[in-house]
């Protein structure tokens, strides 16, 4: 590892495997970072889509008549409270306590899952409602932009799941603080997305109607209702 | 933290030192782990987790309560209370739970980048469909010219006329050379002439080297396929009628065609121009040649 006089200073605690880079960072953590640096993009990408088409809908339901706000909110606090008990089980895999890192990660998982259990809920209200993957601009950009949200989670649950089985067999110090930390870091990340799409899509978004008169849409569909009649 | 570098080196030499007494690793001392230079090797526990927990929780909440007041749902002065709370959570859980404020500046480089273009393909995207709205289709639906093979004739300038500004009559002699069967070299039959001109057809049907429109069926070969199209109608039967009383039969796929054709638009659109029994003939006439 680098000296103790270099400008960075080694991390807290190298895990005695830990290699020497040319950045003094691991580099499964710098891809890991890279990797969420890209998934900005990609989220980014889906959330400017359903801002470009909300309100332009121009058949129901619409937000307003479908999207719970309370409810939301009580999955958005369930998921941030995952992300709690996600940096306590870091906290105690550096620590090396093993079985406070498997309570917490079992913990992170259960929350995790009833997020997920709220959001098959959800999607399944809708479906019941009429509002299909395809029946409006609202719904297709809903669904893929909180669909590959909720696949993010469900993978992160599966990648936790697999930790605290580890954790669970080797009780000799696997799986590494820096194989926690990094699986925490994604769950983090998947929680800072949903903050951004509670706030858009519910709690700004969620009181849409259609379009009002003049809108580019009403205008779009007027015409072409002009040119038929 | 706007110290300046010796200073703050001192301090952090002396902070570290003092720390080093006091504490363990686990605890950086509140305040100071929030907001204060935290020496290398520090990071929270139960209590600056779990305080920065309650206070996440605590902006939730906040969030939620402002939206409950039925006048403030969906109104634009929610927003930007609601983006500033939601920000300061997105910074928070990057800075501590992800503890990038402690890790290595390559680090929240490399994700404040990712991060920037994130928000820059969100705002052009926006900017561009939802602040400088075009409309394409009102623009681009009379222009669109379909894709075709130009062999021969590629120096063709491919000119579309728009429905509302009629195109003058054709220059006969232009189309000649890439029309169909049927049109003599010599020049363009009267039916022809009408076609692209002030019977407007051309704006709507597509005819090799004569005409591009594609809000009706093509009318390449129109003479065979007329024939079978209503039985007990000969093909100059039913041609007359399309043109004349457009609505009596829709084409569509039932036909063999690539797309069911709308109802009443030809209709609509013929109502306004005014086609005498002689121009109906020569039209017609020329139909009747695309075989
Ligand atoms: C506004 C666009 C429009 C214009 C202008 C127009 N048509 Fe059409 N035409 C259509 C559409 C759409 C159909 C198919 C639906 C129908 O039959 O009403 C059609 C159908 C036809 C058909 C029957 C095609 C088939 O495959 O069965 C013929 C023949 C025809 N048009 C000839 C003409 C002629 C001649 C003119 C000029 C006098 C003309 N059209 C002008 C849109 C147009």
């Amino acid at each position: 590892m680098a000296h103790a006089d270099t400008t960075h200073a080694p991390p807290a605690h190298p895990p005695a495997h830990e290699e020497e880079t040319t950045t003094g960072i691991n580099h499964r953590k710098l891809l890991m970072w890279v990797f969420l640096g890209s998934d900005c993009l990609f989220f980014g990408s889906l959330i400017a889509t359903y801002m470009v088409y909300r309100g332009q809908s121009i058949v129901g339901p619409y937000p307003r008549d479908i999207i719970d706000v309370p409810i939301t909110t009580v999955s958005t606090f369930v998921l941030l409270m995952s992300s709690f008990a996600m940096v306590m089980g870091v906290a105690a895999a550096r620590n090396g306590n093993q079985k406070r890192l498997i309570q917490w990660l079992w913990l992170t998982i259960v929350l995790g899952s009833i997020f997920i259990g709220f959001q098959v809920y959800e999607f399944n209200l809708f479906r019941v409602e009429g509002l299909r993957y395809e029946t409006n601009l609202f719904s297709s950009t809903f669904f893929t932009l909180t669909g590959f949200h909720g696949a993010h989670v469900t993978l992160g649950i599966f990648w936790l799941i697999c930790l605290a089985i580890v954790a669970a067999r080797n009780p000799a110090g696997r799986p590494s603080h820096l194989d926690v930390d990094i699986a925490g870091l994604y769950w983090h990340f998947v929680d800072i997305v949903w903050i951004v799409i509670f706030t858009l899509l519910y709690l700004i978004g969620g009181f849409d109607g259609p379009p009002e008169a003049g809108h580019a849409a009403v205008q779009g569909w007027n015409w072409v209702t002009g040119l038929i009649s | 933290m706007s110290t300046n570098p010796g200073q703050e080196a001192a301090m952090a030499h002396d902070e570290h030192a003092a720390h080093e007494e006091h504490a363990a690793h686990e605890d950086a001392g509140i305040s100071r782990f929030f907001f204060g230079h935290v020496p290398e090797g520090v990071h929270g526990g139960l209590k600056q987790y779990g305080l920065l927990a309650i206070f996440l929780a605590i902006i939730t909440l906040i969030e939620f309560l402002i939206i409950v007041p039925e006048g403030l749902q969906g109104s634009g002065v929610v927003i930007a209370p609601l983006v500033i709370l939601s920000v300061i959570k997105f910074f928070c859980v990057v800075a501590f739970f992800m503890h990038l404020k402690f890790e290595h500046e390559l680090l929240w480089q490399i994700f404040v980048a990712g991060l920037a273009l994130g928000l820059v393909v969100a705002l052009s995207l926006v900017l561009l469909f939802g602040v400088f709205r075009p409309t394409p289709r009102a623009f681009s639906e009379p222009r669109q010219v379909p894709f075709e093979h130009h062999v021969e004739d590629h120096h063709e300038a491919v000119a579309r006329p728009l429905p509302d500004e009629l195109p003058p009559p054709a220059d006969p002699a232009d189309l000649a050379p890439a029309a169909p069967a049927g049109a003599t070299a010599a020049g363009a039959s009267p039916g022809q002439t009408l076609f692209v001109g002030t019977a407007a057809c051309a704006s709507c049907h597509t005819i090799q080297g004569v005409a591009q429109g594609v809000l009706g069926p093509p009318l390449d070969g129109i003479a065979s396929a007329a024939a079978n199209r209503i039985s007990g109608y000969s093909a100059e039967e039913y041609i007359r009628e399309s043109i004349v009383e457009p609505d009596a039969y829709t084409a569509g796929t039932a036909d063999g065609l690539s797309q069911d054709y709308q109802q009443g638009l030809m209709s609509a659109t013929m109502a306004g121009i005014v086609l005498s029994d002689e121009d109906v003939e020569a039209l017609v006439e020329y139909l009747l040649q695309l075989r």
